[in-house]
């Protein structure tokens, strides 16, 4: 734990710890032991973006292409579901998270995310 | 009793009037984006994967090898000093007219590779963007990669906006 702490502190804005928590979406995490299950985290979040950039993008749709607003709408709701996960995990008093999974669905009229 | 006279009409006036520009600028735009994509989406399409290649020699010039594998780590040998999560997504669409296409190419069924070549072209951009955010965090490998494609179009609202978003994601790790 101490290991996770100090690793931390070194470098809080790196992606793959996120207040003190690692994230990795494999089984296990290099060099660390598991002592103890605490069972299954989640985060989720459902967004949208402004009728004007949705008008824009519908228009972008028609000449075909990537559609920047969308992209940047679902890397917002992810870093929001993984933030969720991560004060979940730390709730529980975990320092890491393992085996992580992304689902991702549309619903109502809106383009949303989980 | 209310005096038609002392009714405000102008919100009214308002909201008639953005529709009929919104018509007009509908009717002006959509047969010019439409051509646009008819003639266009094809030569963009190959020009992005293009890019992404030249982009994706890159990446792996500075790795030495391709850092994407799907693989659990076992195959490292000096062990893993430091792991963590990367992740990186598009959201692609293809073009009306690519649409129009396909949907005269499944009249017919068999294989409708105008599709396929634009979901070709949003998974190497994910892949690619992967590539490269393994490569800004510093990461040496980048293992369990998984590729996620999601339909952006709603089934509640099928005319809606049609495009798929690609999402990979993986593990990456400093060695030992």
């Amino acid at each position: 734990m101490s290991d996770v702490q100090v690793l931390a502190s070194s470098a809080s804005n790196m992606q793959h710890i996120r207040d003190g928590i690692m994230v990795v979406n494999t089984e296990t995490i290099a060099g660390k032991v598991i002592t103890q299950n605490l069972g299954v985290v989640g985060g989720s979040t459902v967004r949208a973006k402004h009728v004007g950039k949705d008008i824009g993008a519908f228009f972008k749709n028609i000449g075909g292409g990537e559609l920047k607003a969308y992209t940047e709408l679902l890397d917002e709701s992810r870093s929001e579901a993984i933030a969720r996960m991560v004060a979940d995990a730390a709730a529980r008093g975990a320092n890491a998270v393992v085996n992580v999974r992304f689902a991702t669905s549309g619903c109502s009229h809106t383009v949303p995310q989980s | 009793m209310v005096d038609a006279s002392v009714i405000c009409w102008g919100p009214f006036l308002l909201i008639a009037a953005l529709l009929s520009v919104f018509g007009i600028l509908w009717t002006i735009i959509y047969p010019i984006l439409f051509l646009y994509g008819a003639i266009f989406s094809g030569r963009n399409l190959d020009k992005s994967m293009n890019k992404i290649m030249f982009r994706e020699k890159n990446s792996i010039e500075h790795f030495g090898k391709d850092p994407l594998s799907t693989l659990k780590g076992a195959h490292i040998v000096g062990g893993i000093r430091e792991c963590g999560l990367v992740y990186s997504g598009v959201v692609y669409s293809p073009s009306h007219w690519q649409l129009m296409i396909a949907w005269i190419n499944g009249l017919f069924g068999g294989r409708i590779d105008i599709i396929h070549r634009v979901i070709s072209v949003g998974r190497a951009e994910a892949t690619q963007r992967l590539r490269e955010q393994a490569q800004a965090d510093g990461w040496e490998e980048v293992l369990n990669v998984r590729i996620d494609t999601a339909e952006m179009t709603p089934a509640s609202n099928p005319k809606g906006t049609k495009a798929v978003e690609v999402f990979a994601y993986g593990t990456g790790v400093k060695y030992s």
